[in-house]
């Protein structure tokens, strides 16, 4: 393994997030050089001296091996919440170290949780700073850095191996540099068309293109304490929650539709599991809450209970209501969907509901294979026969998110947590959702967690970003051939 | 200068430029840090002084009305009037330099108060008698004892309430002051972290490209050198082929094909 080459790509990554510093750096400028000014010069300039030192030493590349792309992206994942804290650190504030390390971490995997109890408090430049960090996250730091890397032919490929799930990759059937492409098009149009709606709804340019960020990359950050319940407008929910929609959908699939070919999202089985989903416990939600006099009007109940739905299960976290105080069955079905999540190949993080179909379809070929122990039963995805390999992959993934999922709520529990929270919080973090329910609901906060547990669910959203495997990869490097 | 000796150059520059930035940086905050201590305790000290110099005026104020009140010593008048006088001007003063006025609203009220009381008795020329059952002593007694227990009536029972409400009025202004810089002390405490944090992160990032620096040098320069003179041995001591393995960049490519160059005409001179 060539670290200098590693090093040389992850580089092009720091120059990514340095870009993006410098543009924060220039809207506290604009707004009477904010308090966020220096720190994030400072920090634009430390990172864009870490990144460019490999570039000026190693020579390009002509190809990179597997492992040598995996390290690059799990690399440029971690270094880049590294260097994301520099900002949040100088600034000072509520950002202790561990805290600043969590909230970058949620910033670049585009989790959402955050650590603090007053948002607004925070300078513009530092704020925007905080949202971009969750739309580099959201289309993958290492996708974006795929852009200008200037080697072309099989690094690429090797790099994106490990972001994009194999799921997406199948489905994709396209080659890597169109893959960046299509994903560069459709997030980058997404975040405009939203920014532009945003601001014919009534929201100021800034907060616009924030919760447009934010929401295109399925993140959940925003620049005021009550989220979007802040606004309690329903144009402002209606446009949030179409484009965290969109941005949930495979991305392929959404340009496939674009173009008018054959595999859209029309078509797509998966898409409409999804939707089936959504629209199911969005009615369970809202009869719930309705029944319960939570909201007297039904239309509110089903406002709200949609709005949290696609919220939860596109992994984007922005609330307009306390669902903490919503009845057990709502914030059951509310977790459910938080476990699900939404479509591979999109912005969304947890175990997808790609998997969970298959998973289905696993079941109802084992109940067939007993009734017909001589039948050969294929498993198919929108037509396309699943290998044995993927299937045993889907299953080994579930079952390790599940285990994962206990395992985090085993030691929330050790340190102090009520269940709710425990449990919530292992899903938020290793989904990338960013709230759970309990002390880190929906208008809550992960400040007042135990530094332990900062720590822990901040790994928790990394092995969610990567996959899972991606991350515990990472244990064993030194045994891989 | 190129190849190496510019990307060695440009490295060490680099690291220069960013300790100067980090430098600058923190100095620029350390100066905001003592302008800013420099203000909290200034204010402080200047708060300190007005409200010992009203404590100062209220005591002196007291001292003459005492005297006019109940030693019947009218020289006094202009004492209180001018002492009652300086008082107004230091709390205009406290008002005009305040972080927050409206906490100045009820010690205004409460010197008015005391300046109403004082004008009303005396300097209200009324007879003894008319002034004694206003207090509430009707009984006739002698002129001198007839002043002095008027005064000291008056003293115990409508000037010392007022006064002591203006006393912790100015008391209150004192610890009020240093409630409303409490909230600028802290932002100072912040600001404190903020001047140190961006050298302590700059060296640990100085430290991470020293590291990739020294690594670099390593792999680039000395391995590659160490390679030619490995080769260059072989060549001259058992006449081994002249190559040198894996990639060689700028200066040293061309000193490998230097040596080459040079080894190939030496074979040309021997034959």
């Amino acid at each position: 393994m060539r670290v200098s080459i590693i090093l040389r790509y992850i580089g092009t990554v720091m120059l990514c997030v340095s870009a993006f510093m410098m543009v924060s750096a220039g809207i506290s400028y604009m707004n009477n050089v904010d308090s966020g000014f220096y720190p994030l010069l400072l920090s634009s300039l430390l990172t864009l001296t870490l990144g460019a030192f490999p570039l000026l030493f190693v020579p390009r590349a002509k190809s990179i091996s597997n492992k040598e792309g995996f390290t690059i992206v799990v690399g440029s994942w971690v270094l880049a919440s590294v260097v994301g804290m520099f900002p949040y650190l100088i600034w000072g504030g509520e950002f202790s170290l561990i805290n600043a390390w969590f909230e970058s971490v949620s910033g670049y995997t585009a989790t959402g949780a955050t650590i603090l109890n007053d948002i607004q408090y925070l300078p513009q430049g530092l704020l925007f700073y905080r949202t971009s960090s969750n739309w580099l996250g959201g289309v993958g730091v290492v996708m974006f850095a795929l852009v200008i890397l200037p080697s072309l032919g099989t690094s690429r490929m090797s790099l994106s191996n490990v972001e994009l799930s194999s799921l997406a990759k199948d489905n994709y059937r396209y080659r890597t540099q169109i893959i960046v492409r299509i994903l560069l098009i459709v997030y980058v149009g997404l975040t405009i068309a939203t920014t532009l709606a945003l601001k014919l709804a009534g929201l100021r340019w800034f907060d616009a293109l924030n919760h447009a960020m934010s929401a295109c990359a399925t993140a959940g950050f925003s620049t005021k304490n009550a989220s979007i319940a802040f606004y309690d407008n329903v144009a402002v929910e209606l446009i949030l929650a179409g484009a965290m929609l969109i941005s949930s959908l495979h991305f392929g699939l959404i340009y496939a539709t674009f173009i008018r070919k054959g595999n859209n999202v029309f078509r797509s089985e998966v898409v409409r599991t999804y939707l089936s989903i959504i629209a199911i416990a969005t009615l369970l939600v809202a009869t719930s809450i309705f029944g319960a006099n939570i909201y007297t009007d039904i239309w509110e109940a089903l406002r709200h209970s949609f709005f949290q739905v696609v919220s939860l299960i596109t992994t984007t976290g922005f609330a307009t209501a306390d669902t903490n105080l919503w009845t057990p069955f709502a914030i059951v079905v509310l977790i459910f969907v938080s476990v699900v999540c939404a479509c591979a190949g999109s912005t969304s993080g947890g175990m997808k509901v790609d998997r969970l179909l298959i998973f289905c379809k696993i079941l109802m070929a084992k109940i067939r294979r007993q009734q017909h122990p001589n039948a050969i039963i294929r498993i198919r995805v929108d037509g396309v026969v699943q290998d044995a390999e993927m299937l045993n992959g889907v299953v080994v993934f579930i079952v390790t998110y599940i285990g994962l999922i206990f395992f985090a709520t085993f030691t929330n529990t050790l340190f102090g947590q009520d269940l709710m929270t425990a449990f919530s919080s292992a899903v938020a973090c290793i989904g990338n959702v960013g709230p759970g329910f309990g002390e880190v609901g929906s208008m809550g906060n992960f400040a007042d967690i135990p530094v332990i547990l900062k720590l822990q669910n901040s790994i928790l959203m990394l092995m969610g970003r990567l996959e899972i495997f991606g991350f515990i990869q990472l244990i064993f490097l030194k045994w891989w051939r | 200068m190129k190849g190496l000796g510019r990307r060695v150059t440009i490295g060490f520059l680099s690291i220069v430029a960013l300790l100067f930035a980090s430098g600058v940086i923190s100095l620029f905050e350390l100066s905001n840090l003592s302008n800013d201590t420099e203000i909290i305790l200034s204010a402080s000290r200047r708060n300190m002084e007005l409200a010992k110099d009203m404590l100062k005026s209220a005591h002196e104020h007291s001292q003459a009305v005492l005297h006019v009140a109940i030693f019947d010593e009218y020289a006094q008048k202009d004492v209180c009037r001018r002492v009652m006088s300086d008082l107004d001007g230091k709390i205009a003063t406290a008002r005009s330099e305040a972080v927050d006025a409206t906490r100045l609203d009820s010690l205004q009220l409460s010197a008015s108060n005391l300046r109403e009381i004082t004008e009303q008795f005396i300097f209200t020329e009324q007879p003894a008698e008319v002034q004694l059952q206003t207090i509430g002593v009707a009984e006739p007694i002698e002129d001198g004892e007839l002043v002095a227990l008027r005064g000291k009536l008056w003293y115990d029972e409508h000037y010392k309430p007022a006064y002591e409400v203006l006393v912790d009025q100015v008391q209150n202004f004192m610890t009020h002051t240093h409630s409303s810089l409490a909230p600028r002390a802290e932002q100072l405490n912040k600001n404190a972290y903020r001047s140190v944090a961006p050298v302590f992160i700059s060296l640990v990032v100085m430290i991470a490209i020293v590291l990739m620096f020294y690594y670099f040098i390593r792999i680039y320069c000395v391995r590659p050198v160490e390679r030619i003179n490995s080769s260059l041995s072989n060549y001259l001591s058992y006449r081994l082929p002249f190559s040198v393995k894996g990639d060689l960049l700028d200066e040293l490519k061309e000193l490998a094909e230097g040596i080459e160059r040079l080894i190939g005409l030496s074979k040309l001179n021997r034959q």
